[in-house]
């Protein structure tokens, strides 16, 4: 179990600094930020000064090994645009991402696995189609055509619900939450939707074909036999069996959520990590890009380490197999 | 009901008379810092012209007005400036402005880690005469000083002393790139980069105040499609820019106003004057066409101005004659006329000067830097095939495309030059001059155009105190560069703003933003 642990941790450094060194040799085709950061009245000496102080004038495995120097003391540089610390200015935008993505995949899992039980049991039912005919549409649309067109209806069409921002925000420590003002909350509503639609939809379908199985397994039509009533059924045999993948692919998207979040906060100018990364590459803000990388890879990593780890505990074949080699 | 109705009217009144206070106005870029010396861009200048003021500032037609200096006049033979500074006026933070702090200024926006310190090339020294006046000592006459630091910004000795923030740090920043003490209209109250900037007005203001805002808080926001919307219902009161596309619709819906005017930017097209060969497609390594001046010319010609304003502008630009617009001082009326289109004539020039059977080159395009500047390009290479010469567009964003440009990598490109001094001298500078590192001189000239003539010139419009010889200057040069057809102007880029119809400013042709104009009713 140990070694196991070892080795898969040891794995996930390597695949963080692989991602690192990808993501530095890239750089180089973002663009340049020098123009960005001088005016128009710059000289060529301007420009050869600022470079060779900022490091650009380095190869790329030299810019990317300061920076791991850096990120290992918990430096991540100064953003070129703004002028202050990366960890400063990422600290200030994680709470808005995170409210904005623990919302989302709140809405999702709450209605998804409500909707995918109604469309289960109620097969033939209008309404099921409709919702399911519906739900196609949640899929195949892409993000930023729904965040405009929830922009249109409820803020533009109908004034309900303001259309960009995170409204009125109370300071908590270090913690900025939208959570505790009206403002606050009802800028929540269209980005969440619009952020959690996706994997609303796909929950509600793996619930509900997870259900229609599980609906004509044995241990179901004994149950039936029994003269159990259907409630009983439906909720404490069959959708218990059915929430084991139902955790696992929820647990896989959360990470999702929060990367995916780039869409959403650039359509509702949502002034999370995402719109932040939106804005580096623009300017090509190379410390902030490089940070959100890693912040990003790290997050992924981390998940899977813990599926994984989660599978060993579970699944006794893995144990086996570990032994025999 | 009567009743009723009376009491929603009285709410009603009073949700008018909250809003009357307060602005939200929004725009694509966040200004990236609130010290006025350390970014010389039009974003950060523009914002800041609202919180910090110069000695002269620029009016609502951008001529020269006072604003800390309340008179200034010649030095004896154009030696420098005398500047006469207006007396009780105070910074946000409550000290006083006095010479010292013209001194400190100077200093600090010329200073090696300034980025405006190029403004300050001319200046020798200055010389505190007494409290309130100043000589700026100009190493040779110079004329248009006084309108070349209408966006220097004068700064408080002592606050900036006590904040440690003695020079403008744009790498790590200090405690002036996020906090402003300025003695402009508006103090900052709220800032946040990248989310919002709250503005409330100086309560002792030296000028007469014509706005009647409370509180006016500024959001960048990127997305264009969501700008509007957020005009649309209400949320922000001022957008900029309006997208080109969405004018038509917005001018029919009553709840909001479209602002148009035109730039002071002109969109153009620039060739390799040095290259000895093409770089680009088929024709690569062959004879570099655009060194003759009888193909730029058939450029020149082949382009329909008219019809990319008419299609892809949708009408909302004016067609260019020379590197500035005629709204900036020195625009040279003589030469308002361009190359009329005429593709048989451009045939004629391109078989006269060899190439009767054409060839192929490299257009080099930003596609996120002007308004559909990469649409402009499309119709420019469809233009150009109509007189048989065939370029292989390449359009990259703003961020790539300027270390190309540097690189010397294009045989034509797309560019864009609004004069930071609104007058005519700023694009000769930097556009048609030699280029020359150590003067300074040409260095946005990408192709390395050179010219005796205009090189000789150059100077003495600089230096040239009497307006009329200056003018006859400006025309010389301009009809040089025309005939020469060392760039080929094309529009003047307009301007579009998008208020709530219960909106009254001013729009500025450099597209500065200055809250002091603005009325809510």
């Amino acid at each position: 179990m140990f070694a196991y642990i070892v080795r898969r941790m040891f794995q996930s450094v390597i695949v963080l600094l692989v991602v690192g060194l990808v993501a530095f040799s890239m750089f180089r085709f973002v663009g340049d930020p020098i123009d960005n950061m001088l005016g128009q009245e710059r000289t060529q000496a301007d420009i050869d000064r600022l470079r060779t102080e900022l490091g650009l004038d380095k190869p790329f495995p030299v810019q990317y090994f300061k920076f791991l120097q850096g990120a290992v003391q918990g430096n991540f540089g100064v953003s070129y645009r703004q002028g202050r610390p990366v960890s400063t200015i990422i600290a200030e935008r994680a709470p808005a991402t995170l409210e904005l993505a623990f919302v989302s995949g709140f809405l999702a899992i709450t209605m998804g696995i409500a909707l995918g039980v109604f469309t289960a049991i109620r097969r033939q039912g209008v309404a099921a189609n409709v919702i399911m005919t519906v739900s196609l549409i949640g899929v195949s649309l892409p993000t930023f055509l729904i965040g405009i067109l929830l922009i249109y209806i409820f803020s533009v069409e109908l004034d309900l619900l303001p259309s960009f921002g995170r409204g009125e925000t109370v300071m908590i420590g270090n913690w900025s939450t939208g959570f505790l003002t009206s403002s606050g909350l009802k800028a929540l509503i269209l980005p969440a939707i619009t952020l959690g639609l996706y994997q609303m939809t796909l929950i509600m379908r793996l619930v509900r074909s997870e259900m229609l199985e599980v609906l004509r397994a044995d241990y179901v039509r004994f149950a039936r036999a029994r003269g159990l009533s259907d409630r009983v059924i439906n909720f404490r045999h069959a959708l218990k069996n059915t929430l084991v993948p139902v955790i696992t692919i929820t647990g896989l998207q959360l990470g999702s959520i929060i990367a995916f979040a780039i869409i959403t906060e650039t359509v509702f100018q949502w002034p999370g990590v995402g719109l932040l990364f939106i804005n580096a590459i623009q300017f090509v803000d190379i410390p902030v890009m490089a940070a959100y990388l890693m912040l990003i890879s790290v997050m992924f990593v981390t998940i899977n380490l813990i599926v994984d780890l989660l599978y060993y505990a579970i699944d006794p074949r893995l144990r086996v197999d570990a032994r025999a080699t | 009901m009567i009743l009723r109705n009376s009491a929603i009217g009285l709410a009603l009144l009073a949700a008018t008379s909250v809003q009357a206070a307060e602005f939200k106005w929004a725009s694509t870029t966040d200004p990236q810092t609130m010290d006025p010396h350390a970014v010389n861009s039009a974003p950060v200048l523009g914002f800041l012209n609202n919180v910090y003021e110069g000695l002269v500032r620029r009016g609502k037609d951008m001529t020269v007005e006072p604003a800390l200096a309340v008179s200034w006049e010649p030095i004896g033979e154009g030696e420098g400036w005398r500047f006469k500074l207006r007396e009780d006026v105070t910074f946000h933070d409550g000290s006083t402005f006095d010479a010292q702090d013209v001194l400190f200024s100077y200093q600090r926006a010329s200073g090696e880690a300034a980025d405006t310190r190029s403004w300050f090339a001319p200046v020798s020294e200055v010389i505190i005469v007494d409290d309130y006046t100043v000589d700026i000592m100009t190493s040779a006459p110079n004329p248009l000083f006084p309108s070349s630091i209408a966006n220097w910004m004068i700064m408080d000795q002592g606050w900036t002393e006590a904040n440690d923030a003695l020079v403008p740090d744009k790498e790590t920043g200090n405690y002036a790139t996020i906090n402003a003490n300025g003695t402009g209209a508006f103090k900052v109250t709220v800032r946040e980069p990248g989310l919002k900037t709250v503005l409330e007005p100086h309560g002792v203001w030296w000028g007469e105040v014509e706005h009647n805002i409370t509180r006016a808080e500024f959001n960048p926001i990127q997305n264009p499609a969501t700008a509007v919307a957020a005009l649309l219902s209400g949320d922000v009161d001022m957008i900029n820019p309006v997208p080109i596309q969405d004018v038509a619709r917005l001018k029919e819906n009553a709840d909001v106003d479209v602002i148009q005017g035109i730039e002071a930017r002109v969109i153009m097209l620039g060739f390799d004057h040095e290259a000895e060969t093409l770089k680009y497609t088929d024709d690569a390594g062959k004879p570099n066409p655009f060194r003759d001046a009888r193909v730029r010319q058939a450029v020149a010609q082949a382009i329909n101005v008219d019809a990319i304003l008419a299609t892809i502008m949708r009408g909302n630009a004016e067609a260019a004659s020379q590197l500035v617009s005629p709204a900036m001082s020195g625009y040279s009326a003589a030469n308002a006329d361009r190359p009329a289109f005429d593709v048989e004539g451009a045939k004629a020039l391109l078989a006269e000067a060899g190439y009767g059977d054409g060839f192929s080159f490299g257009l080099k395009c930003p596609n996120d830097r002007y308004l559909n500047d990469e649409p402009v390009c499309q119709a420019v290479v469809t233009m150009l095939a109509q007189i048989g010469i065939t370029a292989e567009l390449d359009a990259m964003p703003v961020r790539n495309y300027w270390p190309e440009l540097r690189e010397d990598n294009y045989d034509m490109y797309m560019l864009g030059w609004s004069p930071g001094t609104f007058d005519a001298e700023h694009p000769v500078r930097f556009l048609v001059a030699t280029p020359n590192e150590e003067k300074k001189l040409g260095s946005w000239n990408f192709g390395g155009y050179s010219n005796e003539r205009v090189d000789e010139l150059l100077p003495m419009i600089q230096s040239e105190l009497d307006a009329t010889k200056r003018q006859a200057m400006l025309d010389e040069v301009t009809a040089i560069y025309q005939d020469d057809h060392v760039y080929v102007p094309m529009y003047v880029q307009p301007l579009v703003w998008g208020t709530g119809s219960n909106i009254d400013l001013t729009q500025r042709p450099d597209n500065f933003f200055i809250l002091r104009w603005v009325t809510v009713n």
